[in-house]
């Protein structure tokens, strides 16, 4: 188990990791999702040891790991761009962790011989242990990477934008690859990415993280359904911010309104609405609920259809059915009803804030 | 007529007269010399050549160079290593400060340098009267002409080293340590390797700076005949006293020096051409 408390890291005055705490269970597998700049590196780092936090703890399994140096934490690191050692064959890079090991610990050259044989048959490398990493593909490349950072046994496995530098196709097979070891393996993992699909496709759980703090912790489900700021709301997927008046517990946006109970208390405020698109509901004028907007654009996207809307002066995205799409028979310029299946709200004062609502305080609206 | 479409193509007779050019150029300046020196220093036969090279001062002129570069080339060859590790791996204060250090004895006149080293340690310099109290010999002596060697020689292996490094990055070494491996592996096995070919061909280079120094070595050594000339120094003197067979011959070697540094690199990139291929 690994226990970061109160992590505190500046690079030249610039905070790039502010009070993070997080507790990473036995056998997990988390991500850490944030852009660039949001911390998430340099927060691996630390876990690796190849970065000391100003302030703050890191525990491995109850013992303080803080100071100790990334050379006796067991930890395997794979590094974005693989960092493999450029002259040595994939067999001595997978080696090398076992052949730098002095004291009782080291292993005699047959059962080095046997564990990489064993690990690069895993990563579905075993008769390419002669070539030089050069002479692999990227995909290769970091199984080569994660056999190396597998073969010295680590507690913990880090990875930094695993799949980064691979291409769209090959980084889907590696992404289920990678699930489907850390499955059989049962190792603890922590990797970084900027990817949400990647993060919510392969993590038991999210991190994510901004300006060098945690915004939100939770499993994919979790993150994306109820996203706890309007970070997490931007960050993942496809959403409609709108601006919108709070007026005791009631939601206006333009001719829109809609219950907001949590608010039931606020006079007067700005606030932002958060809608996905998908559950945006579109109808004929007199033919359902909503407030009426002026369709701008519609694109047929395979099975999906996007349609751009204008409601009080606002543009927002919808995505309806192909079936739908074809029921309403859309045309640019033709008025439709929109009503949210589901919204979110936040009151743009409290914006900067960390903790902008108790999560627990239902704040959705459910039709 | 694919080639006439190849936008990158001249016309036929601008190749022509670019490649006649270059070819002038080196036939004239570098070539012909060549020719000369050794055409000179046999010009009256083997036996003179030979007689020439084993007359007792070029002999020991031979020797005072050898022992030169074999003091000068391992000191730098250390020394560029680490500031060269220092500069290119991490970020310190004065950083900028230590590389223009390193590139000073380019930018200065051999010959200032050689009379620094008068200045600090000549009988009228600063240390001059200890070093004389205390029975010292360095300048008109071999440490004198090791330390200006020393100089010269410096920035060679350090400024073939810290554009490689720096380019490398520190993922390896990181990648390293992670793995457990200590300091002393991490240099050994990792950073050593991927800056070799760079290592040796400065090596080389300042090898043959060491060797082929005049400006500053003239200044210190005080051309003792016998005993504090080197090689170029003796080939001066000699050309001085008209013996051009014998001057011609000295420099003959080196010369001969010249093309074995260039044989020795052609033939490690020949042997490590795939291992070379690999580090890309």
């Amino acid at each position: 188990m690994i226990d970061i408390r109160n992590v505190h890291k500046t690079f030249g005055g610039f905070p790039a990791l502010s009070d993070v705490s997080l507790r990473i269970k036995e056998g997990e597998l988390v991500a850490l999702l944030g852009p660039s700049g949001s911390g998430k590196t340099s927060l691996l780092r630390i876990l690796a040891g190849l970065e000391f936090a100003d302030s703050g703890q890191v525990m491995f399994d109850g013992g303080d790991a803080t100071n100790v140096s990334a050379r006796d934490r067991r930890v395997g690191f794979v590094f974005q761009h693989y960092a493999l050692f450029r002259h040595m064959t994939v067999f001595d890079n997978v080696a090398f962790g076992l052949t730098v090991r002095r004291g009782p610990g080291r292993l005699s050259k047959d059962e080095i011989g046997d564990r990489v044989r064993h690990l690069l048959e895993m990563v579905q490398l075993g008769g390419l242990a002669s070539r030089y990493p050069s002479q692999l593909s990227g995909g290769q490349r970091q199984r080569v990477a994660l056999a190396r950072a597998l073969a010295i046994q680590p507690k913990v496995l880090l990875l930094d934008e695993p799949f980064g530098a691979l291409d769209a196709r090959v980084r889907k097979d590696l992404r289920r690859w990678l699930r489907d070891l850390h499955d059989e393996l049962k190792i603890t993992g922590v990797f970084v990415t900027h990817d949400q699909e990647e993060a919510l496709d392969v993590a038991d759980r999210v991190v994510v993280m901004n300006h060098g703090r945690i915004e939100q912790v939770g499993t994919p489900t979790q993150i994306y359904d109820s996203p706890a700021t309007p970070f997490v709301y931007q960050f993942l997927g496809n959403v409609n911010s709108l601006d919108c008046h709070i007026r005791d517990g009631v939601a206006e946006i333009g001719s829109l309104t809609l219950p907001a109970s949590a608010y039931a208390g606020v006079q007067d405020a700005a606030g932002v609405a958060f809608v996905r698109p998908h559950d945006l509901m579109l109808s004929k004028p007199g033919d359902g609920a909503g407030a009426p907007a002026e369709v701008k654009h519609v694109s047929i996207l395979g099975p999906l259809v996007r349609v751009e809307l204008l409601l009080g002066g606002q543009v927002l995205e919808a995505e309806i059915s192909r079936q739908r799409h074809a029921e309403l028979g859309l045309k640019t310029g033709q008025t439709v009803l929109v009503w949210p299946r589901q919204a979110r709200f936040f009151l743009r004062d409290s914006w900067q804030g960390t903790a902008l609502l108790d999560p627990e305080t239902p704040i959705d609206h459910d039709i | 007529m694919s080639s006439s479409l190849n936008p990158l193509l001249e016309p036929r007779g601008v190749r022509i007269a670019l490649t006649l050019t270059a070819a002038v150029v080196l036939l004239l300046f570098l070539f012909a010399p060549l020719v000369v020196v050794f055409g000179e220093a046999l010009s009256r036969g083997l036996d003179v050549y030979l007689d020439a090279l084993t007359e007792p001062d070029t002999v020991s002129s031979i020797g005072l160079t050898l022992l030169v570069a074999a003091i000068c080339v391992p000191v730098n060859m250390a020394v560029g290593i680490c500031a060269a590790w220092c500069v290119a791996k991490f970020d310190f204060r004065g950083k900028s400060l230590l590389t223009t250090i390193i590139d000073l004895p380019f930018s200065v006149s051999p010959v200032i340098a050689g009379l620094i080293y008068v200045l600090v340690f000549g009988l009228q310099g600063w240390l001059g009267p200890w070093l004389r109290a205390h029975d010292i010999h360095v300048i008109f002596a071999l440490p004198g002409i090791v330390l200006a060697t020393l100089f010269i020689t410096f920035p060679f292996v350090a400024r073939e080293l810290i554009p490689l490094m720096e380019e490398q990055g520190t993922e390896d070494e990181e990648a390293a340590v992670s793995l457990g491996a200590n300091g002393w592996q991490v240099f050994r096995r990792v950073t050593l390797p991927n800056v070799k070919w760079g290592l040796l061909y400065g090596v080389l280079l300042c090898n043959a700076r060491a060797m082929g120094e005049f400006g500053a070595v003239s200044v210190v050594s005080g051309h003792i005949r016998g005993r504090t000339t080197t090689m170029p120094l003796q080939v001066e003197i000699l050309y001085n006293e008209y013996n051009m067979v014998a001057a011609f011959a000295v420099a003959s070697l080196l010369a001969m020096l010249a093309l074995v540094t260039l044989a020795v690199k052609t033939f490690f990139e020949w042997r490590y051409a795939k291992e070379l291929a690999a580090a890309k």
